[in-house]
């Protein structure tokens, strides 16, 4: 408020105060002073709400979270979270339950996230997952940060290989990450130097961890028979022309790998086992019986990976490569099989929003507000090609696959901010992995057609 | 390309010639009135220090409630010297953030207190109230402007220049000392956070009668705002202010300022920083430049801070939490 604004706003009093003195009362010259010392104190006390103002913690509330930040900037809290409710629906009748086991609606990812910053070199992140029955944990890590090329990451966290995979889940084209993300890891316990070099164009991560199988978390202090030893891991990205605005600013492509051993345990390779998009098992290890499958020596995985995003359109390419040493339990058998994936995932806005391999949140015209939300399309191909030499020794080929092809195309609607609903439609085509007549027989598994949508609420 | 390259090169030529000279940036973090003062010392001073070592100096100013600088200072700002209004000030930050050692006081000549001040009354012009000494201040109708004691150190020798003439004229009475300085407050209608604050209510906002100013801001205000409309009141009694300087050693160590840090504060004493101080109306220390400017400054009887058994005791018997200001004032 103006000194001005003041200055009438008190009039009424200072009118009151001197027809209550009228009659001995104090003078106009008592009055004016009465009302200067009220606006000096008003001034006052406004120049110090004003200070304190500056020094006082800020709370901010967006699309993008929650956050409570100090002063200074140093020290934060933030809140995120996911939600994802699915529906997945399989279109085709088939005489196995196990091939449409995972029929029906449920909560694929519930994940508050929590961020705190202390001071300007360590960072905390905690992010649970209640989806599941039992409760898990998803991200866990603490980082300090020595300097944007220089940060020491430690805890349970994503392993740095698949580009899908590094996306943020909130974030994805699709309910489910393809193929590639089946043969890499996903996330484990370790510790990480990563950061930014040359302008922030080109990040890298290399890292140390338990040694997390195929497509899954790595366990805590695993030791168990058939567990990584250690793991390396490593990546590096580039995105050459991000500061120079152009055609090929949204360009980025790089590398990323892993190199562990495995110990030849007594058990069988059980916990290894591919998925379809409707998260059904196509291919796992002979893993019980009188002859059945073990690790013995190295895996590797190399996963060249690129991105483009050019206004509405983005596309992900990837390609993997997984060598494993196996071994029969009773050792009449060892060989190093190399097992192959790669897709395509392509968007576009169709309302004109910006793709970005941050996902949206924020739709142009939200609903309600002169508009319909965000309209995206979404189309992905994809192949995981199991090792030849894997069949029969390794696995049974009868129950197991030995490639898998997938197509899928969708519509993910945006309507408010922070809101996701997606519906797709993907086709799976397999060689092998299914018994004919007699049962010694290979056919090809049954195709998967399936119908999926997701609800989903991500800030 | 071809401009980028000869760019390169030139830069490349010039580095080794321009090594021998280097530039320093320092933080003054100072009292409420100094802004005149410092300005002008600041120039003279990088002029002299590039003259006599081709180095480069700019200093920055911050200025506030001197309490409140300090407390700025314990809370982290990275000030190379502070020059507060008194001496519990920099003891404060020398206990509480250790960036100081606790003989501060004793590197420098004068008690690092390169000139000296007093608290005057500065009137509106004619003196309407007929203020002359500290007894008329409470007198009814009079309206007093002066700082808080808690967040300005101007207020503070206010405070105790008033207590001082209360207790001469009660015996060394502290009860009825007191007594007179609750009844003063009573007479304070505004308490701003600084003395410049202060200033701004009286002189500008035309708030009260009185304003119980630095000498040096008494005399500013005539020459800024016209001797037609104020009038300077010198007390009977009043209390010689010692406004302190120090180096912050742990801020010059960590950025490599110490050298010329400690030049700034030495500069304060020379010929030239002491002509610029009587200048600005502050009382030199140099014998010689004060008697060049001795026809300025008014004489008058003066207590000093011993008489209150040091700044330590003052601060913690009148200013701390609990003390007698908070006791009288909050009575009020």
């Amino acid at each position: 408020m103006s000194k001005r604004h003041y200055t009438w706003a008190l009039l009424p009093i200072a009118a009151i105060a001197g027809q209550a003195f009228a009659e001995q009362g104090p003078s106009l010259e008592q009055l004016d002073q009465r009302i200067k010392i009220l606006e000096r104190q008003l001034e006052n006390q406004k120049e110090e709400a004003d200070a304190k103002a500056k020094d006082a913690a800020t709370v901010a509330a967006g699309s993008n979270g929650f956050s409570i930040k100090s002063a200074k900037g140093d020290y934060e809290f933030k809140f995120r979270g996911l939600l994802q409710a699915d529906g997945r629906f399989f279109l085709s009748d088939g005489p196995a339950a196990s091939v449409r086991s995972n029929d029906g609606f449920l909560l694929r990812r519930v994940e508050p996230t929590f961020e705190l910053t202390l001071g300007k070199q360590l960072f905390f992140r905690i992010q649970p997952n209640f989806a599941p029955d039992s409760a898990t944990v998803s991200d866990v890590y603490g980082e300090l940060r020595l300097d944007p090329a220089a940060v020491i990451r430690a805890g349970k966290f994503k392993v740095p290989v698949v580009l899908e995979n590094l996306q943020a889940s909130g974030a994805t084209a699709f309910n489910e990450r393809g193929f590639p993300n089946e043969l890499g890891p996903n996330r484990d316990y370790g510790v990480q130097l990563g950061g930014a070099l040359f302008g922030g164009t080109t990040s890298y991560a290399l890292g140390i961890f338990n040694g997390a199988s195929d497509g899954r978390d790595g366990a805590q202090q695993a030791k168990t028979a058939g567990d990584n030893r250690k793991e390396f891991a490593g990546r590096v990205f580039s995105e050459p022309f991000k500061n120079e605005p152009g055609l090929l600013q949204g360009l980025g492509f790089g590398v990323g790998g892993t190199y562990g051993t495995r110990e030849r345990g007594t058990v069988g390779i059980s916990d290894l086992a591919y998925r379809t998009p409707g998260q059904n098992t196509f291919f796992s290890y002979v893993s019980s019986g009188s002859v059945f499958t073990q690790s013995h020596g190295y895996e590797y995985r190399v996963s060249p990976q690129a991105y483009y995003y050019r206004n509405s359109f983005g596309l992900v390419a990837e390609y993997i490569e997984n060598a494993q040493q196996v071994i029969t339990n009773t050792g009449s058998k060892a060989d190093t099989l190399h097992h192959k994936a790669y897709q395509g995932v392509a968007n576009y806005f169709l309302t004109g929003e910006d793709a970005s391999y941050g996902g949206l949140t924020k739709p142009k015209n939200p609903l309600g507000k002169d508009g319909y939300g965000a309209f995206e399309l979404v189309a992905r191909y994809g192949v995981l090609d199991i090792d030849d030499k894997t069949f029969p020794t390794f696995a049974s080929a009868t129950a197991s696959a030995s490639k898998a092809s997938t197509w899928a195309a969708g519509l993910n609607w945006y309507p408010v901010n922070n809101l996701k609903i997606d519906l797709a439609y993907s086709l799976t085509r397999f060689d092998g992995g299914a018994a004919g007549t007699p049962s010694t027989v290979v056919v090809d598994r049954q195709d998967e057609k399936l119908v999926y949508s997701r609800f989903q609420i991500w800030f | 390309m071809l401009k980028k390259l000869i760019a390169t090169l030139a830069l490349g030529l010039a580095a080794p010639l321009s090594a021998y000279a280097a530039s320093y940036q320092l933080l003054n973090v100072s009292y409420d009135p100094t802004r005149e003062l410092y300005k002008a010392i600041n120039t003279a001073f990088a002029a002299d220090y590039k003259a006599k070592t081709g180095d480069t100096v700019s200093i920055q100013q911050s200025h506030g409630g001197s309490g409140k600088q300090a407390r700025a200072v314990i809370d982290g700002l990275d000030a190379d010297v502070v020059t507060l209004a008194l001496a519990a000030d920099i003891d404060a930050i020398a206990k509480n953030a250790k960036t100081i050692p606790e003989n501060w006081q004793s590197r420098l000549p004068d008690n690092a207190s390169p000139y000296t001040s007093t608290i005057v009354f500065l009137v509106r012009k004619g003196n309407p109230k007929q203020i002359k000494d500290w007894g008329d201040l409470i007198k009814p109708g009079v309206s007093v402007v002066t700082p808080n004691p808690k967040t300005s150190g101007g207020a503070r020798w206010n405070y105790l220049a008033a207590y001082a003439w209360a207790l001469k004229q009660n015996n060394k009475d502290d009860a009825k000392a007191q007594a007179y300085v609750k009844e003063l407050y009573k007479h304070a209608p505004v308490l701003d956070t600084g003395a410049r604050g202060a200033t701004t209510t009286f002189v500008q906002r035309g708030i009260g009668d009185v304003l119980l100013a630095w000498e040096n801001e008494a005399f500013l205000s005539l020459d800024e705002f016209g001797a037609d409309k104020f009038d300077i009141v010198v007390p009977s009694l009043s209390i010689l202010a010692e406004p302190p300087v120090s180096v912050v050693d742990k801020v010059v160590d960590k950025k490599g300022t110490r050298k010329v840090a400690e030049a700034y504060l030495k500069y304060l004493y020379t010929d030239a920083a002491q002509d610029i101080i009587a200048k600005n109306y502050y009382r030199p220390r140099n014998p010689a430049i004060a008697a060049k400017y001795a026809d300025k400054f008014p004489k008058l009887n003066l207590v000093t801070i011993a008489d209150f058994g040091g700044w330590t005791k003052a601060q913690q018997t009148h200013f701390a939490d609990g003390g007698v200001f908070d006791k009288i004032y909050l009575a009020n």
